[in-house]
């Protein structure tokens, strides 16, 4: 009889994973693609290694093994944290695995040999990532949980670097060569990133507001932030170069601030600009949605327009408020790598080069810090928001 | 004592509130009953000026409205509304404390009125005060919304359907609660809903409103028995009109010397109560008790019957 009620034994607990099937054949093509290049110098063809080439043969033997167990337990139901954990020993796998690999690659004393991670490794980095989100999707991690998790994985990352596993990779001898640009690029991007995001809040928050209080206001202003944001933003750069000119010859004391018509001021008041339609339409949007009822009961108690502004319909709009925010912090980490093209800095800087001298490697110096910094920045400001709006319905 | 002057509210061409002149006595529960678009909503919003007059005056105990400063004057009328609009980002006790917190009372102050408030709705501090209005039922959100209008000693309270959103039985529990508190506190209350049941249940005086007039202002025992117009009288429901009638006495006034069987019934049961009682057990009379307890009479079904028909 129980056997119509219930699926046979076996196939319940082996059943396949859904996500876990396109997990494992990712590890697959991963495992079969080549796993690291190796370059003779940093700008020639490189040639490409497979994992068994890669790698010593009992790192090779452990990396079988590795991507073996991972497509094992994601293909099959097995429970999240058993799969978190996985995730978790399988990056740490991979991460010691590519450092190996330069150390096995690199001919000894060679200082012009590159070895970087090729096709496969980004495939197996991806299939981990997957499983990694997924299970902690599956999880439920609360917002605090999911920071905590964040700055576990960053320590983990800062060790990885510090002990120097990976300083034979290619990415790290370019940033051997330019460290100190590179913190000051890295400096220069988060003062874009950030800084128009701060000037953005400062003038769409109160925007949002009076564009919620005059009906009139919202369809012009809206209409028109909406029109910037369809600039393409070389194109936006490139029509405040002559503006921004004009405003350094004439305005006193404007070239001394740093407004030039190239540099950090047009790409800074660039990302301003694309800044404002997300932090403006979702204060609207936010206080828009403050239920009605208890606008008028705060009214019909005595607060005066202002308190009921600070008091009732902000903290109530903050949580969408917050989403404008995170909206703009990731765009603009993104974007401020365009800034580089007319001499803002920042991590654009290195990939323009890299661009220019074909070296992907420098490529990779600006991409990397840049991902990395915008999935921070996602998952602390996502956080932040359900941590906000968790004490309410 | 609130005196409405001529009141009327026009929006473009549409006439709201048309004229309403009526006296509301310090101490009484006033209802005012309508149908949706009747105005009775916009008549009481002109009260705290959460609506502005288009012509027209209020006076409460003697002072014009007009002439106060909107928020002075809104902080001193209770204000509660159907869906309660609670401050869902903010505790029980905060909620409950908002008004006498614009108003500047000392912490101490505040902590005990809304310490007070909380136990004469019966709602335990202890559990309550901290809680968010979303962990509450819709019982307790609603008598927490009516405890925060009262939080500031307001001599009137203003209520919009305030039992609107409640389920029948609940309902019932925070009429008969309202009714208590508000002899207990004497505390003049307008209250505005579109259900005549309530308005019997509860007015001491029912304005009944259509169309932005005022048809009839009277007490519930004179409306049900000469309705101003055929339209209160259809609000009436002429069908029920005998059962309303019953409802508004209590056996204590229609008590009589004598024996009668069965189960006892109180003497300040509502009369349509113990008519069906009567009807139900198939008994043409029942025994009355007291408050303590004591058999004092009984009361019968012609004098039932009697006392449900016009008076003659």
């Amino acid at each position: 009889m129980a056997a119509f009620v219930a699926p046979p034994v076996g196939i319940a607990r082996l059943g396949l994973d859904k996500l876990g099937v396109v997990v494992a054949a990712l590890l697959a093509v991963g495992a079969a693609s080549p796993f690291a290049v190796f370059r003779a110098n940093r700008i020639v063809a490189g040639e490409a290694k497979f994992f068994f080439a890669a790698l010593p043969a009992l790192a090779a033997a452990l990396f079988a093994l590795a991507v073996l167990g991972a497509a094992a337990i994601s293909l099959f139901r097995t429970s999240a944290r058993t799969r978190l954990a996985t995730a978790i020993v399988f990056a740490v796998a991979l991460a010691g695995l590519i450092g190996v690999a330069a150390d096995h690659l690199t001919p000894t004393g060679d200082r012009y040999a590159r070895v970087a991670p090729a096709a496969g490794f980004w495939a197996l980095t991806f299939a981990g990532s997957i499983l990694f989100a997924d299970s902690v999707v599956r999880l439920k991690l609360g917002p605090l949980a999911r920071v905590l998790a964040l700055a576990l994985g960053a320590a983990a990352f800062a060790l990885a670097l510090w002990s120097g596993l990976w300083n034979e990779l290619s990415i790290l001898k370019e940033y051997a060569t330019r460290a100190d640009v590179f913190w000051r690029e890295a400096g220069a991007h988060l003062v874009l990133a950030v800084g128009s995001l701060a000037a953005a809040v400062v003038v769409g928050l109160p925007l949002g507001v009076l564009m919620e209080r005059r009906r009139g206001l919202r369809a012009p202003a809206l209409n028109t932030l909406n029109a910037i944001q369809t600039i393409p933003s070389i194109a936006l750069f490139g029509m405040l170069i002559g503006p921004l000119g004009w405003v350094s010859n004439h305005v006193p004391g404007a070239a001394a601030l740093g407004v030039h018509g190239i540099g950090a001021a047009p790409a800074f008041l660039a990302l301003f600009l694309y800044s404002l339609l997300p932090m403006a339409a979702n204060t609207v949007v936010g206080l828009d949605n403050v239920p009605r009822d208890v606008v008028d009961a705060a009214r019909g108690m005595g607060m005066t327009s202002r308190q009921q502004l600070f008091s009732v319909e902000l903290p109530l709009a903050l949580p969408v408020i917050l989403t404008g925010v995170r909206i703009v912090l990731v765009q603009n980490i993104g974007l401020a790598t365009i800034a580089a093209l007319i001499g803002g800095g920042g991590f654009g800087v290195f990939v323009f080069a890299g661009l220019g001298q074909t070296a992907p490697d420098l490529i990779l110096l600006g991409a990397l810090p840049t991902v990395l910094l915008a999935f921070a920045a996602a998952i602390v400001l996502d956080a932040t928001v359900e941590f906000v709006s968790g004490a309410r319905p | 004592m609130i005196a409405i002057e001529g009141l009327r509210k026009v929006y473009g061409v549409d006439v709201a509130v048309d004229e309403v002149s009526m006296i509301v006595e310090a101490g009484a529960l006033t209802v005012i009953v309508g149908a949706s678009g009747s105005g009775k909503s916009t008549l009481v919003r002109m009260i705290n000026r959460l609506v502005e007059p288009t012509s027209g005056r209020v006076w409460i105990d003697g002072a014009d409205t007009a002439e106060l400063p909107v928020h002075e004057l809104r902080r001193r009328i209770g204000y509660a509304i159907q869906s309660h609009g609670l401050f869902p980002h903010r505790t029980v006790a905060q909620n409950i404390a908002t008004v006498p917190t614009l108003l500047g009372w000392d912490r101490r102050r505040i902590d005990a009125r809304v310490g007070e408030l909380l136990h004469l709705f019966q709602l335990d501090p202890a559990i309550f005060a901290r809680r968010h209005p979303h962990e509450l039922s819709g019982g307790q959100q609603q008598r927490v919304g009516v405890a925060r209008a009262l939080a500031a000693e307001p001599k009137l309270l203003l209520m919009d359907e305030p039992f609107g959103a409640l389920d029948p039985l609940v309902r019932a529990k925070a009429q008969d609660d309202l009714k208590a508190i508000q002899r207990q506190l004497s505390t003049t209350i307008i209250l505005v809903t579109h259900d005549m049941e309530e308005a019997i249940r509860l007015g001491d005086r029912i304005a009944v409103m259509d169309r932005g007039k005022l048809l009839q202002y009277a007490p519930p025992a004179e409306i049900l028995v000469h309705p101003a117009t055929p339209f209160v009288a259809a609000l009436i429901g002429v069908g029920d009109r005998p059962f309303r009638l019953l409802s508004l006495e209590t056996v204590a006034q229609a008590v009589e010397p004598g024996e009668a069987e069965g189960a006892v019934v109180a003497a300040d049961a509502d009369l349509r109560g113990v008519l069906a009682e009567l009807l139900w057990s198939r008994r043409a009379a029942a025994p009355v008790a007291g408050g303590d307890g004591r058999v004092i009479g009984r009361v019968t079904l012609a004098r039932l019957i009697d006392r449900a028909g016009t008076p003659t």
